[in-house]
C-alpha cells in the first residue's frame, strides 16, 4: 500500500494534468500552458518561414512546403478535391498534436496530448466541423434525413455511432499519450538510469508520430464519412 | 450483521478498486489479437505487392487504431480505478 500511495504521488507529480494557477478562479494546467507556448512558438515559426517567400525556396520555405504538399496529397487520396479546402483545419491538428506529442521527450516539459481536455477540444473540434461540413454540402434535411437510415427505428443507434466518434477519437490520443508517460514514470520511479531512456524514445517518439498521424487520418475520414 | 469501521471499509474500496483495474486490463487481449491480426494480413499483401507498400502500411495504421478503442478504454477505465478511487 505504501509504494502505491508512492508511486501515485510520483505519477501525478510526472504524468498527469497538475493545476498551477488561476485565473479569476478557473484554475490553470500546466499542459495549458504548454499547449500556449506551443502556440506562439509555431506562430512565430510561420512568421519566419514565410516572412520573404521566393520562387527558389530557401531551407525553412522548403520545410513548410514538404508538410503543406503532404498534407494536401494525404487528403486528397481521401476525399476527391478536398485537399486544399481542408488544409487549414488538417494542417493546424497535425502540426499542433504532432509538436504536443513529441515535446514531452525535453526535460521538465509535459505533453500537452496527456490532458484530457485538450484532446476532448480536438475530438469535438473534428465532431463539430464534419457534421457542419455535412450540414452545408448536403444540405440540412438530406443530412437530417441520413440518421434514419437504412429504417426509421435505426435513428438512436445511428445517434449514439455519432456521438461515440468524438469520444473514441480523443481518448485514443489521450489513452496513448497518458499511457506512455505513466509507464515512463513508473520506469523511471523503479529503475531509475538507462531503462526510461529507450523507453521515452519510443513512446515520445514513434508512438506519439504514429498517433498524431493517426489522430488526422481519422479526422480526414470522419469528416469524409459525414459529407458524402 | 457485522459493522465494520471506517478504515476497513477504506481498504476494501480500495482493494477492490486494485483488483477491478488489474481486471480491467484483460480486454487488452481483444486489441493485441485484433491488431496481430491486422499487422500479418498486412505483411501477407506486402509480400505479394511490394510496391503498394506505403497505401498498406497507412491503412493497417488506420484499422489498428480502430481496433485498438476498446484496449484504450480499458486503459483509461484501469488508470481510473487506480488513481482516482485510490485518491
Amino acid at each position: 500500500m505504501q509504494w502505491i500511495y508512492l508511486a501515485n504521488f510520483e505519477i501525478d507529480a510526472e504524468a498527469g494534468a497538475m493545476p498551477i494557477f488561476e485565473i479569476f478562479g478557473i484554475p490553470v494546467n500546466d499542459t495549458t500552458v504548454i499547449g500556449w507556448g506551443i502556440t506562439i512558438g509555431l506562430i512565430i515559426f510561420a512568421r519566419l518561414a514565410t516572412r520573404n517567400l521566393s520562387l527558389r525556396p530557401g531551407r525553412l520555405q522548403n520545410v513548410l512546403e514538404m508538410f503543406v504538399e503532404s498534407i494536401i496529397n494525404m487528403v486528397n487520396d481521401m476525399m476527391e478535391g478536398g485537399g486544399r479546402k481542408l488544409l487549414p483545419f488538417i494542417g493546424t491538428i497535425a502540426l499542433f498534436i504532432g509538436i504536443s506529442n513529441i515535446i514531452g521527450i525535453l526535460p521538465l516539459l509535459k505533453n500537452p496530448t496527456a490532458d484530457l481536455n485538450m484532446t476532448l477540444a480536438f475530438g469535438l473540434s473534428v465532431f463539430i466541423f464534419s457534421h457542419a461540413y455535412a450540414v452545408r454540402k448536403k444540405g440540412f434535411w438530406p443530412y437530417l434525413k441520413e440518421f434514419a437510415e437504412p429504417m426509421a427505428f435505426m435513428l438512436p443507434i445511428n445517434i449514439m455511432g455519432e456521438l461515440a466518434k468524438p469520444i473514441s477519437h480523443s481518448f485514443r490520443l489521450f489513452g496513448n499519450v497518458f499511457g506512455g508517460s505513466v509507464l515512463i514514470a513508473l520506469a523511471a520511479y523503479a529503475v531509475p538510469g538507462i531503462i526510461p531512456v529507450p523507453l521515452m524514445a519510443w513512446f515520445d517518439l514513434f508512438i506519439g508520430l504514429v498517433q498524431a498521424l493517426i489522430f488526422t487520418m481519422l479526422a480526414v475520414a470522419y469528416i469524409t464519412i459525414a459529407s458524402e | 450483521m457485522i459493522e465494520f469501521g471506517s478504515e476497513v471499509v477504506d481498504t476494501i474500496i480500495t482493494a477492490a478498486a486494485l483488483i477491478g483495474g488489474g481486471i480491467a486490463l484483460i480486454a487488452g487481449i481483444g486489441a493485441g489479437i485484433g491488431q496481430g491480426f491486422a499487422a500479418g494480413k498486412a505483411v501477407e499483401s506486402v509480400a505479394r505487392q511490394p510496391e503498394a507498400r506505403g497505401n498498406i502500411t497507412i491503412t493497417m495504421l488506420i484499422g489498428q487504431a480502430v481496433a485498438e478503442s476498446t484496449g484504450i478504454y480499458a486503459f483509461v477505465f484501469a488508470l481510473l480505478l487506480l488513481f482516482f478511487i485510490i485518491l
